[in-house]
């Protein structure tokens, strides 16, 4: 089936309640072949031709189409306009997936290390979720934890964003210089106009985290009126904040009984030795570190 | 010099053009291009765009492959292409476990599945001298492999059932209904522990132990260096995954086409496996994608077989990804623990190792493996006194095999390792400890063989340090600086540290240690065209393109068939451990000598002379005294000749039970000099540049041997940063192209070829040495070794993980 706008995908969907839609294809593609999944049928979104831009909205919102590609993210004039979103895409693989591969597809897949997901988390953008009740908006961290889950028979068409106007980061460790999936990833973006900062780590726990007291205590550090100038050594315990928020204590791992204090609600690639622990806090410390430098820069 | 884009013929033109070899090819190449050359060389560029670019011709020139177009534009029909009309598809059901006993195999609800025409499992193969079911165990040394398990499995995807269905998908899902109930068996997976745990094969678990003695025990050397050494596990991870089609015969045979890397021996072992009379089983050689190691496990060919036999209609299996990891054989994880005595100025005394190499569940080529590892354990290096004790050991881990300086390049990493740490002990230059040790032609290795081939060592080290470095990102600020984590990633130059390392490493070629060398070849001539007959097999390492060169130089004659390979022509033998160049280049040299003898004796008779004074150049067969000058075509002109040859080079004997002998037909060495990027705070690497410099013997494809260097630096980088296929208890953790990381071009540094050192090998063919493996030995040495500059961390492991080159 292949709808060309959005209601008759919907429509296409409630026909065949057990067709599953597809639009880039390189998530779902690679578990049919590997014989993971056999859909009965598909519902093929690449025809709607108008959820492969965007739209501006009052009030500083710019509404995104599921179907952008991360290559088009990936261009000049979209950087320009979500910088952050526009630089985890021209990480999110090699061209051919990048190519294929959509925004939309990446926030129904919600695999962990998902790049656009903690830009999203940290832009605190909204999705539009549409079915056959009509349409609703659904928070994308809402939907990422299950808080809100997309219910059967909905299509995700839109992404609503704020429009920041301001320095937008992401940065991932994957220890190679070719495309790789995230061993960590943290997205930081600066919102002036409320004073403060917003930041996301990816791939450390099922869904992006969001260091909330770290963010709150380094927006306190900033110099928002003059050049928007930070003490290195605020920038390093910010580093260290974001990491002990983010991944479990060493500590407590090495002790099952203790709790995991911070954010640390999932297992995490996090959850084996205490040593891989300590790493991958060192490595989101770097990560938060450099993504704040670069945002003041 | 601007290079003609004269693409679809590749002509030498798109390389640099002072390239010895290349030099020499343009000048036979002009004569025999088109006549049309232009006199006048100054005529500018118009001209010379205009100019047809002259086909290279001969050895020394670079012509190109003749299957580079078609696989570039995506035509060339690869194994996975095959098709017959009727044919069935099949799928294997392998074991989950890594080891367990099979309790039994009911595979009732598979065949009842509609569409299923066939399942077989160990109980349809040949069964053993006692009658029962072994799975007809093979192994290119002991056959020890069943082809389908029989009552245990011994590591996690062996092949257990195989099933033939009229689609893929179908097969797969009659696969999977094959109930087989397993009693699951505690693995043994700590090469280590294999020693004192119970036996896992009737064989034992040890494929060998191979003690090496050489000199004094009691010497000792004012300094003292140790180190433990660790080698992940590489997969030869081909692109073009194991495809092939077998289809039966009318007279109970069948025939195979697959892209095998070894037509007769896996023919041989495939009809015994199958119980048939070997001449009742014909392989054909078809879409070979490239190899770096065997290309397909003898299972696989034998399921396929047997399928086809069992449903008398054509059969095609294609594996996936995931199977394919499961089906070939992987490099062999290995241990090193090292002791380097030497005196105070750095001269080396006495090396002690012990080398404990992971055969994974059966033997395959562990022992060849192992005796590569334990003989070259000292490196090419002049050490009085070694001590070795080397073990090759079976555990439920995947079984390990032939790829790419097997056992040489483990023992490379280690030897090169201590000697770093050497220099750094003494306070010496890492190279100019190299330089003081280095072999040389004559010097004795650990076996006690002596080195009678060209032994560069101290020429090669010379060449890759006066290669100047490449530029520091401040001397070209302007330049886009590639930083650890790749474009648009997290590298922050602050942080980034550069690390400059060298290694040296020598790995022999042929078989070892008494394997009987051996390969026949027909070269015919009919008119103006040359047919060459050899069953070696191109496996992307341009075979078919130097037995054109061979033919073209010694005949004069340009156009040159290479006739594809199947098991009809005589045995031309593996194509491995380099081995093609050297037997069956020269025995396709050989029967194109006698081809020519035939040609030039009737006209050397019409003049009177001896043949041996008339000589074959520039297209034109001229006499010594200039008074014949009779162009080859019209010699050849009507004429059929034709001569078969054999090229099998001097024999060697098996290591004795203290490591002596004279084990190997030849060695040969490369020096290489790696520069890395570290990014010191999230343990990202990036090679930005890798010099080599190669004892080559003579450069007989220049261009070739420059492909071949990248190719094996690329393997090289990938083993010493990235690739390792993790098991867990015995599974496999990614045996996936996500999982498991190949390097990308991102991750691939600039090749840079100081030099190609031709000192002739005079008794090898052509004076030439074997190319692919030596770069792939050396480069993961020299990339660790950059790293460890770098970061001053010890690397004691390969492949590097981030948090080895964190400081």
């Amino acid at each position: 089936m292949l709808p060309a706008t959005l209601e008759e995908a919907v429509e296409a969907l409630a026909a065949a309640p057990a067709a599953v839609p597809v639009a880039g294809g390189t998530d779902l593609m690679g578990a049919v072949n590997a014989g993971l999944l056999r859909p009965p049928a598909l519902v093929g979104l690449g025809r709607i031709s108008e959820l492969r831009g965007w739209r501006y909205e009052d009030g500083g919102t710019a509404v995104l189409g599921a179907g952008l590609t991360h290559a088009r993210m990936g261009r000049p004039d979209f950087a320009a306009l979500i910088p952050g979103l526009a630089d985890a895409a021209r990480t999110a693989g090699p061209p051919q997936i990048r190519n294929s591969g959509t925004l939309g597809g990446n926030i129904a897949t919600a695999d962990p290390a998902g790049d656009t997901l903690p830009v999203l988390a940290a832009l605190e953008a909204a999705v539009t979720l549409t079915g056959p009740a009509g349409s609703r908006e659904v928070p994308v961290s809402h939907l990422l934890t299950g808080l809100d889950p997309m219910r059967p028979g909905e299509l995700l068409g839109w992404v609503r964003v704020p429009l920041l106007h301001a320095p937008q980061v992401y940065l991932k460790a994957t220890g190679r210089s070719g495309p790789a999936r995230a061993a960590a990833s943290v997205a930081l973006v600066l919102d002036p106009a409320r004073r403060a900062v917003r930041c996301a780590v990816g791939a450390v726990a099922p869904v992006p985290l969001r260091p909330l007291e770290a963010e709150a205590w380094v927006s306190t550090c900033i110099d928002w009126d003059g050049e928007r100038g930070i003490d290195p050594a605020a920038l390093t315990a910010f580093g260290e904040y974001v990491a002990g928020a983010c991944v479990p204590d060493p500590q407590a791992l090495a002790d099952p009984g203790g709790p995991a204090p911070g954010a640390g609600d999932g297992p995490a690639p996090a959850g084996g030795p205490p040593a891989a622990a300590q790493r991958l806090r060192r490595t989101v410390a770097v990560l938060a570190r450099r993504a704040l430098g670069r945002a003041l820069k | 010099m601007t290079a003609p884009t004269d693409t679809a013929s590749g002509a030498p033109g798109a390389g640099p053009a002072p390239e010895p070899g290349s030099a020499a090819g343009g000048v036979l190449g002009n004569v025999f291009g088109a006549p049309a050359a232009p006199a006048e060389p100054a005529a500018g560029a118009a001209a010379e765009e205009a100019a047809p670019e002259p086909e290279p011709f001969g050895l020394g020139s670079s012509p190109v492959r003749q299957d580079a177009l078609p696989k570039a534009l995506g035509v060339y029909p690869y194994a996975a292409d095959l098709w017959a009309e009727g044919l069935l598809w099949g799928a294997v059901l392998r074991s989950p476990h890594p080891h367990a006993r099979i309790v039994s195999v009911d595979a009732s609800a598979a065949l009842a599945l509609p569409g299923v025409h066939a399942v077989v499992t160990a109980a349809d193969l040949p069964s053993d001298h006692g009658g029962r079911a072994a799975g007809a165990p093979h192994g290119p040394v002991i056959a020890d492999r069943p082809v389908l398990a029989a009552e245990v499995v011994r590591h996690q995807g062996e092949p257990v059932a195989a099933v033939a269905a009229d689609h893929p998908d179908t097969a797969r899902l009659a696969a999977a209904a094959v109930a087989v109930e397993y009693e699951v068996l505690e693995p043994v997976t700590d090469p280590e522990k294999s020693f004192h745990a119970g036996p896992l094969h009737p064989d034992g678990n040890l494929f060998r132990h191979l003690p090496l003695r050489f000199g004094d025990p009691d010497a000792v050397g004012d300094v003292v260096v140790e180190g433990l050494y660790q080698v992940g596990r590489q997969d030869p991870a081909p692109i073009g995954a194991e495809a092939g089609l077998a289809v039966p015969r009318p007279d109970g045979g069948v025939e195979l086409h697959v892209a095998s890397t070894n037509p007769h021996g896996d023919r041989d072992r495939a009809a015994a496996c199958l119980g048939l009379e070997p001449d009742r089983v014909r392989l054909v050689v078809t879409g070979v994608p490239g190899a770096t190691a065997d290309r397909e496990d003898l299972s696989f060919q034998v399921t396929l077989a047997l399928l086809a036999l069992r449903t008398g209609r054509p059969v095609k299996m294609a594996l996936g990804r995931e199977d394919s990891f499961h089906a070939h054989a992987h490099r062999h994880p290995a241990l090193l623990r090292y002791r380097h005595h030497a005196d105070s100025l750095g001269h080396l005394v006495k090396v002690e190792a012990q080398i404990l190499l992971d055969g994974g569940a059966y033997a395959d080529v562990s022992s060849e493996a192992l005796a590569a590892a334990a003989a070259f354990s000292a490196g090419p290096y002049v050490v009085p006194h070694v001590f070795v004790d080397a073990w090759a050991v079976r555990t439920n881990n995947p079984p390990a095999g032939r790829m790419r300086g097997e056992g040489a390049l483990q023992a490379c990493f280690a030897y090169e390792s201590q000697l770093d740490k050497l220099a750094a002990k003494l306070g010496v230059d890492p190279l100019e400890i190299r330089r003081r040790n280095a072999m040389a032609t004559g010097d004795l290795m650990p076996t006690g063989q002596a080195v009678t081939c060209p032994a560069p060592v101290g020429a090669l080290l010379d060449a890759v340090a006066a290669e100047p470095l490449p530029p520091l990102p401040v001397d070209e600020p302007d330049t886009e600086w590639l930083l650890p984590g790749g474009p648009h990633g997290a590298g922050d130059p602050a942080a980034v540290r550069r690390g400059i390392g060298y290694a040296v490493g020598m790995v022999h070629m042929l078989g070892a240690e008494g394997a009987d060398e051996v390969s026949t070849a027909t070269v015919r001539v009919s008119g103006e065209q040359a047919t060459v007959i050899c069953a070696a097999v191109d496996a992307g390492q341009g075979f078919a393109t130097l037995a054109r060169q061979v033919v073209q130089d010694v005949l004069g004659v340009t156009d040159v068939w290479i006739a594809p390979v199947d098991t009809d022509q005589p045995a031309a033998g593996p194509t491995a451990r380099g081995r093609q160049t050297w037997v069956s280049g020269g025995a396709v040299e050989k029967a194109a000598l006698m081809v020519r003898h035939q040609l030039l004796q009737p006209i050397a008779a019409n003049f009177g002379m001896s043949p041996e004074l008339l000589q074959i150049a520039d297209g034109k067969i001229t006499s010594y005294d200039g008074v014949l000058g009779m162009p080859v075509s019209e010699a050849l002109e009507g004429k059929e000749l034709w001569a078969t040859a054999q090229c099998r080079p001097h024999p060697t004997e098996p290591l004795d039970d203290a490591g002596q002998g004279d084990a190997f037909v030849s060695v040969a060495f490369c020096a290489m000099r790696a520069v890395v990027d570290v990014d010191i705070e999230l343990g990202a690497v990036r090679v930005v540049d890798v010099t080599v410099a190669q004892d080559v013997g003579r450069a007989l494809n220049p261009r070739q041997i420059e492909a071949r260097i990248e190719a094996g630096v690329t393997q090289g980088v990938g083993l010493a940063l990235l690739e390792e296929l993790q098991a867990e208890d015995g599974r496999l953790v990614n045996p996936s192209f996500t999982g498991y990381r190949l390097p990308t071009a991102l991750d691939t540094p600039e090749v840079r070829i100081a030099a190609l050192l031709e000192e002739r090998d005079v008794v090898a063919s052509f004076g030439a040495k074997a190319v692919g493996a030596a770069p792939a030995v050396v480069a993961p040495a020299a990339v660790a070794a950059a790293v460890r500059a770098a970061t001053g961390r010890p690397v004691t492991r390969l492949p590097v993980r981030p948090q080895d080159a964190v400081v």
